[in-house]
């Protein structure tokens, strides 16, 4: 098993290095940059600027710098937000969309195979149709339709929550309801119907015919058995759920003005700030090989069948 | 010997019964009709795409021409000069009231300005033609008919998903099967390749391409691109597994032996066998490609004005959305119900192409 740890976390280097290295050449390359602007800079202005970010070296060696920087954790400041790091402003931003996207996928997976087994266990009864039929909504509504809708009844003709903010303002945890509510809602629906298949073919499966058969307690057989079986899949899951929820993250945190990723994320991208588009790469990429990595490890756990050599 | 001639085109069951040869394309059509819920969602998709490709010659308004004096109109089967006349009669209650009670007399311009649009209302009702109209689904902050703009934002929004999808097909099949029927280095290069784009969240890759493109450049082509680029994906990894399944099955050894070309072999058998999991996967990714684009759009990063797709519709609606909610719920609802059709279809067709599959997730 450490084997396989250590064999796995150095098989994240290089690609991690690729993905670096091909999304700071493809950006590099594209004529424009961050200082182009409608108004034409006098040259000189524009050669000190240049000179300031070392962006008048050859690409090469700007390439090494950086890379040299971000080994010691600098990812260098922003090109148009003056006077802030990209360390500051992903720092700032970054830690109230992971905690957004971790509370929606817990309650998402909660929710999720709660409702996937009630309703494989009550195959083609009411409880099962009802379940599918909300399931196939939560995939088919996009995000930005359920989070306003939300909001009209919720928070403007209700008014039981609040319509935006953070955990941090005063109204405090209500505020993240909503948020929640919506982000976790195609990643519920996913995980209830994937859960309900998988649960529904171990139902079958000759090992639970086993357990039966010597006379196991059907809550046991249920618990025991059955669940740890029919987890497989969903942990599968969990790796693209993980990132999915991030980048959904980012519709959510416009609709309710959550202080996230959200906005710079969408700001970078117009302003072509390379050193904040660069930031936002490399610790996506990190979050997500992280994902996958325990992932990985939570599949051999709960597999007696994989063994890590 | 008529007896033995019918005998030649009429397969034999298990019970010595003749039966008529069915296709699998003709099996899976009679499966899907029998799919109810598929069945309805494939009207529905034929209904969304007559009307939004046939509304040039369809009699709806303009989806650009601006009426200010019917700024924000709810939905309404009564001509707009009389709705309009309404909802500026209430807006002068309300400013009266507010200036009375509260004497704020920064209102009294608003005031005189409604009461001169009501005179001017009153005065063109009957010789302009364009209070006649009626917009079923209310105007927008431009006055700007919504029903038109819903259409023709479903207009981008399809041709987009449309594209996207054969274009993601497209370049899944060409290397899907490239990687799967040589195999070596070449699969082992395309996999590996696979694997790193799966590995980045499509957004990023969006991103990157947008910083990549010169300013000022067609966002929808930006947008089309980058959704496509990464959407290949899944199919490339179906086809080649399809592929490498039937390379070593007997039908394909037997048109070896009888020395068929590489070339025969993929397009004349490898291909078609394939065909009914490609179009599985193709109607699957359909509504994925129009959310996905309508959720770029939403965040700002996608369609952008003059053009509209759904997810700018539903980001404008937003804004106003406690005053004026059919703004946002008209486009929301057009876009919901087609995504609902489309993956009724794409589950049908999946049953009814594949009836293995058939009750998984």
């Amino acid at each position: 098993m450490s084997r396989f740890i250590v064999r796995r976390l150095l098989s994240v280097i290089p690609t991690f290095f690729i993905i670096v290295t091909l999304s700071f050449f493809l950006i590099r390359l594209a004529p424009g940059g961050p200082f182009s602007r409608e108004k034409k800079i006098p040259p000189e202005i524009m050669a000190n600027i240049m000179a300031k970010y070392h962006m008048d070296e050859p690409l090469l060696n700007q390439y090494f710098r950086y890379i040299g920087d971000v080994l010691k954790f600098d990812l260098g400041p922003s090109y148009r937000y003056k006077d802030h790091s990209v360390n500051d402003l992903l720092g700032a931003a970054f830690p109230v969309s992971i905690m957004l996207g971790t509370m929606a996928l817990g309650v998402a997976l909660l929710l999720g195979t709660l409702v996937g087994v009630t309703s494989a266990l009550n195959q083609n009864k009411w409880q099962d149709y009802a379940a599918m039929s909300v399931a196939v909504l939560g995939i088919s509504v996009p995000l930005f339709v359920i989070g306003p809708v939300l909001m009209l009844v919720f928070a403007l003709q209700l008014k039981w929550l609040p319509t935006s903010g953070w955990i941090n303002s005063r109204a405090g945890w209500k505020t993240v309801i909503m948020p929640i509510a919506t982000l976790m809602m195609p990643y519920f629906a996913y995980i209830a119907r994937l859960s309900r298949g998988s649960i529904i073919e171990v139902l079958r499966s000759d090992y639970v015919r086993t357990a039966r058969a010597k006379g196991l307690k059907e809550r046991v057989v249920i618990a025991k058995h059955v669940l740890k079986g029919g987890m497989l899949p969903i942990v599968t899951y969990l790796g693209p759920a993980f990132s999915g929820i991030i980048i959904g993250s980012l519709a959510v945190e416009q609709i309710f003005v959550i202080p996230g990723i959200g906005k710079i994320f969408v700001q970078s991208a117009l302003n072509r700030d390379y050193t904040v588009i660069m930031g936002e790469v490399i610790v996506y990429s990190l979050i997500l090989i992280a994902a996958n990595f325990v992932v990985d490890i939570l599949y051999g756990l709960l597999d007696p069948r994989i063994s890590y050599k | 010997m008529p007896l033995l001639d019918k005998k030649t085109d009429k397969a034999v069951n298990e019970f010595n019964q003749y039966v008529k040869p069915v296709s699998l394309w003709a099996d899976a059509w009679k499966r899907l009709r029998r799919n109810k819920m598929a069945v309805l969602g494939m009207w529905i998709v034929g209904a969304y795409l007559v009307v939004t490709f046939g509304a040039s010659v369809l009699p709806f308004h303009s989806y650009t021409e601006q009426q200010m004096l019917h700024v924000n109109l709810p939905p309404s089967l009564k001509p707009a000069g009389v709705v309009a006349l309404g909802e500026h009669e209430k807006r002068r209650v309300d400013l009266k009231e507010a200036i009375e009670r509260s004497g704020r007399s920064d209102l009294k311009t608003d005031l005189e300005r409604v009461d001169a649009e009501i005179i001017q209302l009153k005065g063109d009702m009957d010789v302009n033609p364009v209070h006649k109209r009626v917009y079923i689904l209310g105007t927008d902050y431009l006055g700007r008919d919504m029903l038109a703009r819903t259409i023709y934002g479903g207009q981008i929004s399809i041709m987009i998903g449309l594209i996207g999808t054969l274009t993601a097909a497209f370049i899944g099949i060409v290397l899907g099967s490239l990687g799967g029927y040589l195999g070596g280095w070449v699969d082992n290069l395309i996999g590996r390749f696979v694997d790193l784009m799966y590995s980045l969240p499509y957004m990023l890759i969006v991103i990157i391409i947008m910083s990549m493109l010169p300013t000022g450049s067609n966002s929808i082509f930006v947008l089309y691109l980058a959704i496509a680029m990464i959407s290949w994906l899944t199919i490339s990894r179906v086809v080649r597994g399809q592929i490498i399944s039937l390379k070593n099955s007997e039908f394909v050894e037997a048109a070896k032996s009888m020395g068929a070309s590489s070339n025969r072999i993929i397009f004349r058998h490898l291909l078609p066998n394939s065909l009914g999991i490609i179009i599985i996967y193709s109607t699957l990714q359909f509504p994925s490609f129009i959310m996905n684009e309508s959720f770029l759009s939403f965040l700002g990063l996608g369609v952008s004005a003059p053009q509209a797709s759904w997810g700018t519709l539903v980001s404008e609606g937003v804004q106003g959305m406690q005053l004026y909610p059919w703004r946002l719920l008209v486009p929301a609802v057009a876009m919901t119900v087609f995504l609902f059709a489309m993956n009724f279809l794409g589950d049908g067709l999946r049953d009814a192409l594949d009836p293995q599959s058939k009750n998984r997730s």
